[in-house]
């Protein structure tokens, strides 16, 4: 069997693990990734994209506050291209306790968070869609981040400091070597191929698994999982994030990303068994639209494009183990210390803006324990597409000929990393998703450098299928230009597909109201009706001559 | 709170079909076509609005694409108004003065002679291609001598007999360059019991707006809104005899410029629509018979606005009159489009199947509706062109 | 404006029905807001794909009988064989007059191949897709090629034959793909590779370069005989086109239907449209009925959007509406409804029971299966549950049936819109 060796292993692709990751390679450490699906598709890429100024935390939780205003400022200088800093809102409505407005402004000041009283004349000129009837505001600097650009950053620096990545790949057991955790077997999922990933240090950085993964080393670590539900708005209502200005309930940001909006969020503890297959509920989806009515009024009245929910994997510190008061604090456990077994940390907790500090404390402990002194660097080195500003203008200028619209969408997503793929050759600009503009060009980048393996990673690397027709052109499209890319040949192209429309389908289930109800109409008219997938599994007809 | 009203780009089911019958994305490969340059992009726009595409301006504003639409999307509209809401303001003479056609047409009529001479003076025109980028190759209107306006208020009086009255929205075309036409109007009304009363009109805004000049188009439809408010009080309904005028003042107003036209867009009515409701409710004036093969176009704006139906039901009411039925298509001039030279060749383009099958027919005449229609098929056909109240007024002669 | 029938969408199965009025001396309207599903539809009618329920029917007439007496809520049932039969050779017989050759295999239903390589059971197919040399053909060829345009997005052979070959039907075939290149690509600043299938079409129809392009297409198939290519070969000239073709070629060539825009649906659309203005009819394009006045169990006059307070009157009015997509059913958070006269409907309340867990479920959806109650004579019931006495409805906006499960969609258009002309000529 295939072994595979390395300083530190880290289990678990999400932004933790990614983070991590880049951190140890910087650092350089020899580390490998496994990750059982694709990067970020748990509960980082179910994340609502809010880049905390802190001032959430600043009443309840000002440690947290402080750390996430620290890291806020970090993360705008060395992952710009992953954020919007597009500044936030607190408001306040009639209905709300106006005391609450003076509590945050207070906590945001003793955070350090910059805090500005702004008229309601003020607010409603930066967003003109307000609720008219707001009575008092405070300009914080959130911002918006999107968490697969974010990871997909860190894992393409990580990769190019020689670190290796395996997507698709699971734990399947664990390897102890003189009662120490040496490792894992694992399975290449997509090859069927089993392997040995030895490791001096394994970081379990899987998330709301990690339960899991400490059960393969016999070690508890009971997780707290809570459902947090959330509603994407077709078209970008807002352009500064809008949040309640209240004590933390359900429904209380909307949040612009790209091209959308999101309502979210909601809150709902579910035992452990049930972390996989959760759905958004019709009552989630309820307070969602009619919370968000509140900030802005007829939002719900808008086309709803999909619903999506996450498992935030809180991990029980000490006394409450429920609702949003669960500590939302980084937990990084060297299980050495605490249940004798040498050789894996755990760390989890915490949230999307504070990956970084999370990966820099874990890999200044995984240095620790192999001995070796490197600093971190996480804290200024840009991230791959955050390099030096290349103004858009500048880059439309260098490829006139290719349309503006399509540059600047290129150019969001990638940052100066997009001059490596951008050309003039037509076949290099041709659209594949028209409705975020996702050009040939970049889906052909994005299998090559960004280990795209089928639809669904392709669409967190690209934003391909994530625009009003959720697929409908672009998804065979993508798989035709799979078989060519080389990856797929035309049955698992066509196996992709499917799954990809699938994909696609479990976001639109819960809004299946209207135009959201027409588009799919229509999505399956096209696959059903033109192109006859549903065929596919039928048993062939070799009785039924023509 | 957000305008439920103009978010139409949010029913977009990306469906093409609109695409498939934009006259533009069918002659220009440098037109995306509507899909992409209307709801696609304004998801995009909104973001930001760096993220413009130039080749927007292509659009000729023909509203093909909202016909096509099965979804309500508005995408002429939102094509239009992402053109001046986004794109930065240069300033061209030549857009300035083709969209002020009353600025223009005010000293032309009362040198009509010279004006029209200069006009059809080639080293003149050679010089106006390419210093103001007007197409050599395209005929300039002809200037009447005076106003029709004028012509009106000189026999006013005639009007006076009549118990029901119906105001005419004369428009630019028949003020400055086609009287007949609307001495033909006045006395097609007349024919039908109607008196004519006319306002003090002014340019009802197309070519300002086609131009960008959205500020002054809105100054031009509040006066317009404001003078045929108060007219309607004597008569219920406005009549104009100019498909594009018509449905500026019913569907543009408030559509692309945002304003109030709720006093009088239930009044509006296309001429034909008026003239076939009167025949409906009778009596008829006595129509004589026209021995002529026919060809009739349906202007762009006439079939957004719905309204060829009635001039078709007209026309047949015509006896002796072989009517042909042409091909629902754009004709491709698309107003101050066609007088653009870097658009001169798309408007030719787009046009010439229709040309075609206007020669192949060989009618004596072709009816048309719009004005800038009727400019377009002239210059390219060997045939000539007539406006159906023109048709109807022979017709009543007879 | 009066008519003796005013028909309220314009797609497959409004059309029919208007032509079967005409056809009857009756002066018909159509008034249709935005263009029909028939612009992403294969361009093959469906008569009775399936039955039961994942077995291939293969002579529907056989079936029809049977199916319709276990469903009497079916719209089949309201039409029956005879008439369902009648109107599909009304439906041949109108296209062929427009030049469009509709092709059964005999009274049996045929296979026609789809762009993911699958075959779908269906009645009729334009003669590109299936006719009698086509079916000789198909299953007797030791090599199948098939191919595509280089650079166009929309059809991708490799899908294609990945999937034919794991057919058991195709077991002895070798199935080859190949693209070719076009020579008008170099002639247009416009980038080929967002070359839809209508441009593609458009420039078949131009017909130049047709002789090299034949050449590269005989080129690609490597020898075999039997040549798909994405249906694009000529828009409105097709037929003259893809005789050339064959003929410069000397090879069968069948075409697969692209992503939209369905060009096959469009020669259907077009030749329906032209028959019905030939005929005399009137197509009111880009206008959405709003509203109508129901009175005493009669319908008097509609309201559109564009005509405003004028009422258009007819004897007799038939709901075309189609479904979701073309807005003849509204869909809201929590209810259906049907938008223009409120009539109706039969549908699951609970948005949890309108869909299928899996997308592509083999059954379809739910939702496919709302629409408008009616009565054996295809009237609905207005708001006080009586049936309206001159109005009928036709097509996807009926209520009782499974287009996907059954494989009737197009057959119900046909077959409805028929059954409506004639009780409104009979009346």
């Amino acid at each position: 069997m295939r072994i595979v060796e390395c300083e530190v292993a880290v289990i678990g692709g999400g932004i933790t693990g990614a983070g991590t990751l880049r951190d140890c390679a910087l650092r350089g450490l020899k580390a490998v990734l496994i990750e059982k699906n694709d990067l970020a598709s748990g509960t980082t890429g179910r994340n609502h994209g809010l880049l905390h100024s802190g001032a959430r935390y600043a009443v309840q939780d000002p440690e947290s506050a402080v750390e996430c205003i620290a890291e806020n400022r970090i993360l705008k200088k060395i992952a710009h291209h992953c954020i919007e800093n597009t500044g936030g809102l607190f408001v306040t409505l009639p209905d709300d306790d106006p005391g609450f407005h003076a509590l945050l402004l207070q906590g945001c000041r003793a955070a350090g968070i910059e805090c500005d009283e702004i008229s309601a004349d003020h607010a409603r000129r930066l967003e003109p869609h307000l609720n008219p009837d707001i009575v008092a505001a405070l300009k914080v600097p959130d911002g918006t981040i999107d968490p697969f650009r974010l990871t997909s950053a860190n894992v393409l620096d990580a990769v190019e400091h020689g670190a290796k990545v395996m997507t698709h790949t699971e734990v399947t057991g664990l390897i102890v070597d003189r009662e120490r955790i040496a490792g894992f077997n694992c399975l290449d999922k997509r090859t069927g191929e089993p392997f040995e990933l030895r490791a001096r240090v394994v970081v379990n950085a899987s998330g709301v698994w990690g339960q899991k993964v400490c059960a393969w080393a016999g070690i508890d670590l009971p997780m707290f999982p809570s459902k947090g539900s959330m509603v994407i708005i077709d078209y970008r209502v807002n352009n500064v994030v809008i949040n309640r200005c209240r004590p933390p309930a359900d429904g209380d940001i909307i949040v612009p990303g790209d091209t959308v909006s999101l309502i979210g969020t909601t809150s709902k503890k579910i035992p452990y068994d049930e972390i996989e297959d959760l759905v958004v509920d019709d009552d989630e989806i309820e307070v969602l639209l009619a919370d968000g009515e509140k900030l802005i009024p007829n939002v719900s009245r808008t086309r709803v494009l999909r619903a999506y929910c996450g498992v935030r994997p809180l991990v029980a510190v000490s006394g409450k183990t429920f609702g949003r008061d669960i500590s939302r604090g980084i937990v990084l456990v060297d299980h050495l210390e605490r249940d004798g077994a040498e050789g894996l940390v755990t760390i989890a907790g915490g949230k999307l803006m504070t990956y970084r500090l999370m990966a820099e404390m874990t890999a200044d402990l995984v240095c620790r324990k192999l001995g070796r002194k490197a600093a971190c660097s996480t804290r200024s080195t840009p991230l791959p597409g955050s390099g030096k500003k290349a103004p858009l203008k500048k880059t439309a200028r260098r490829f006139s000929g290719i349309p503006q619209s399509v540059v600047g969408s290129t150019h969001y997503r990638h940052g100066e990393r997009a001059h490596r793929f951008l050309s003039r050759d037509p076949k290099s600009y041709g659209l594949i998703c028209e409705c975020e503009m996702v050009t040939a060009g970049e889906v052909t980048y994005a299998v090559r450098h960004l280990m795209a393996k089928d639809l669904i990673d392709l669409r967190r690397r690209t934003r391909l299928g994530m625009g009003p027709c959720q697929g409908e052109l672009c998804a065979y499209r993508a798989a035709g230009l799979f078989t060519e890319l080389g990856p797929a040949k035309g049955d698992e192209a066509t196996r992709m597909l499917i799954d990809f429309l699938e994909e696609r389908f479990k976001g639109l289930k819960p809004v299946l109201w209207g135009d959201a109800l027409r588009e799919l109409e229509f999505t399956y008219w096209i696959y059903q009706g033109l192109f006859g997938l549903t065929e596919l599994d039928r048993p062939s007809e070799s009785d039924e001559a023509d | 709170m957000i305008d439920l009203k103009n978010i139409t780009f949010d029913h977009c089911l990306k469906c093409t079909v609109c695409t498939i019958y934009c006259p533009v994305a069918r002659v220009s490969p440098e037109f995306p076509g509507p899909k992409q340059s209307g709801p696609d992009a304004e998801r995009l726009r909104i973001k930001d609005p760096g993220l413009l595409d130039d080749s927007l301006r292509f659009c000729t504003n023909c509203k093909r694409c909202e016909i096509a639409c099965p979804s309500d999307v508005r995408i002429a509209d939102i094509i239009q108004t992402a053109k001046w809401k986004y794109a930065g303001r240069t300033f061209r003479p030549r857009d300035f003065l083709l969209g002020r056609t009353d600025l223009l047409g005010r000293p032309a009529v009362r040198a009509s002679r010279l004006v029209n001479a200069l006009a059809g003076f080639k080293p003149a025109r050679i010089l106006a291609d390419k210093l103001f980028r007007i197409p050599v190759d395209r005929p300039l209107p002809r200037y009447d001598r005076g106003t029709f306006e004028r012509w009106f208020s000189d026999h006013a009086s005639s009007q006076d007999g009549f118990e029901r009255k119906a105001v005419y929205f004369h428009g630019c075309y028949v003020n400055y360059n086609d009287h007949a036409l609307g001495r033909d109007v006045v006395r097609l009304l007349n024919a039908l019991g109607f008196g004519v009363t006319l306002t003090r009109e002014v340019c009802c805004g197309v070519p300002l707006m086609a131009g960008g000049y959205i500020d002054r188009a809105r100054k031009n439809a509040r006066h317009n809104i404001g003078v045929l408010t108060r007219a309607s009080g004597e008569a219920a309904r406005i009549v104009s005899a100019s498909s594009t005028c018509s449905f500026a003042l019913k569907n543009e107003y408030p559509n692309l410029l945002g304003l109030d036209n709720s006093a009088i867009a239930g009044r509006i009515e296309y001429i034909t629509r008026f003239v076939h409701r009167c025949f409906e409710e009778g009596p008829v004036p006595r129509l004589g018979p026209l021995e002529l093969t026919v060809a009739y176009h349906a202007p762009c704006h006439l079939e957004r606005m719905g309204g060829a139906l009635y001039t078709i039901e007209l026309l047949k009411r015509i006896p002796g009159l072989n009517l042909k039925l042409l091909h629902s298509e754009c004709c491709g001039i698309a107003g101050t489009y066609g007088f653009k030279s870097e658009f001169h060749p798309v408007a030719q383009e787009v046009g010439r199947d229709l040309f075609r099958r206007i020669e192949a027919i060989r009618p004596d005449v072709v009816i048309t509706d719009c004005e800038t229609c009727k400019w377009q098929i002239e210059l390219n056909t060997s045939r000539p062109v007539l406006h159906p109240v023109t048709l109807l007024c022979q017709s009543l002669d007879v | 404006m009066k008519y003796d029938c005013i028909i309220i969408g314009g797609g497959l199965a409004g059309l029919t029905c208007g032509l079967k009025c005409l056809d009857d001396g009756l002066s018909c309207a159509i008034i249709s807001a935005g263009m029909s599903a028939l612009h992403f539809s294969s361009g093959s009618i469906d008569l009775l794909g399936y039955d039961p329920p994942g077995q291939v029917v293969p002579a529907p007439f056989e079936t029809l009988s049977r199916f319709i007496e276990a469903r009497p809520g079916h719209p089949y049932a309201k039409c029956g064989p005879e008439t369902i039969e009648a109107s599909l050779d009304f439906f041949r017989r109108e296209l062929l007059a427009e030049g469009l050759e509709i092709c059964s295999n005999g009274r049996d239903n045929h296979f026609h191949v789809t762009a993911l390589g699958t075959l779908r059971p269906t009645y009729l197919s334009q003669a590109s897709v299936f006719n009698e040399r086509i079916r000789e053909a198909f299953f007797r060829q030791p090599r199948i090629a098939v191919l595509t345009v280089k650079g166009f997005r929309d059809f991708h052979p490799g899908l294609a034959a990945a999937n034919l070959r794991r057919n058991a039907l195709f077991k002895d075939c070798e199935i080859v793909t190949g693209q070719i290149e076009l020579p008008w690509f170099e002639q247009t600043p416009q980038n080929p590779h967002e070359f839809r299938s209508i441009d593609l079409g458009r420039m078949f129809d131009s017909g130049r370069g047709l002789g090299l392009v034949a050449a590269r297409v005989k080129e690609a198939a490597r020898g075999a005989v039997f040549v798909g290519l994405p249906a694009v070969i000529g828009f409105e000239d097709y037929n003259r086109v893809m005789k050339r073709l064959m003929d410069l070629t000397e090879l069968i060539i069948y075409e697969v239907p692209t992503l939209p825009p369905s060009i096959l649906g469009l020669r259907m659309d077009n030749a329906l449209k032209s028959r019905f203005a030939a005929r005399g009819g009137v197509f009111i394009a880009g206008d959405r009925v709003i509203g109508g006045e129901i009175t005493g169990g009669r319908l008097d006059h509609v309201h559109t959007r564009n005509y405003g307070d004028s009422r258009l009157r007819a004897g007799h009015f038939v709901l075309a509406g189609g479904s979701f997509f073309s807005g003849g059913l509204v869909s809201e958070f929590d209810r259906m409804s049907e938008p223009v006269f409120g009539l109706e409907m039969d549908y699951q309340p609970g948005r949890g029971n309108w869909y299928s867990p899996a997308f592509l479920d083999r059954r379809g959806h739910p939702f496919l299966e709302y629409g408008v109650k009616t009565d054996q004579a295809l009237r609905p019931l207005d708001r006080h549950g009586r049936p309206v006495e001159n109005l009928l409805c036709v097509g996807a906006v009926l209520a009782g049936y499974n287009p996907v499960k059954e494989g009737s969609g197009g057959g119900t258009a046909i077959a409805t819109g028929f059954q409506a002309a004639l009780r409104v000529a009979a009346d």
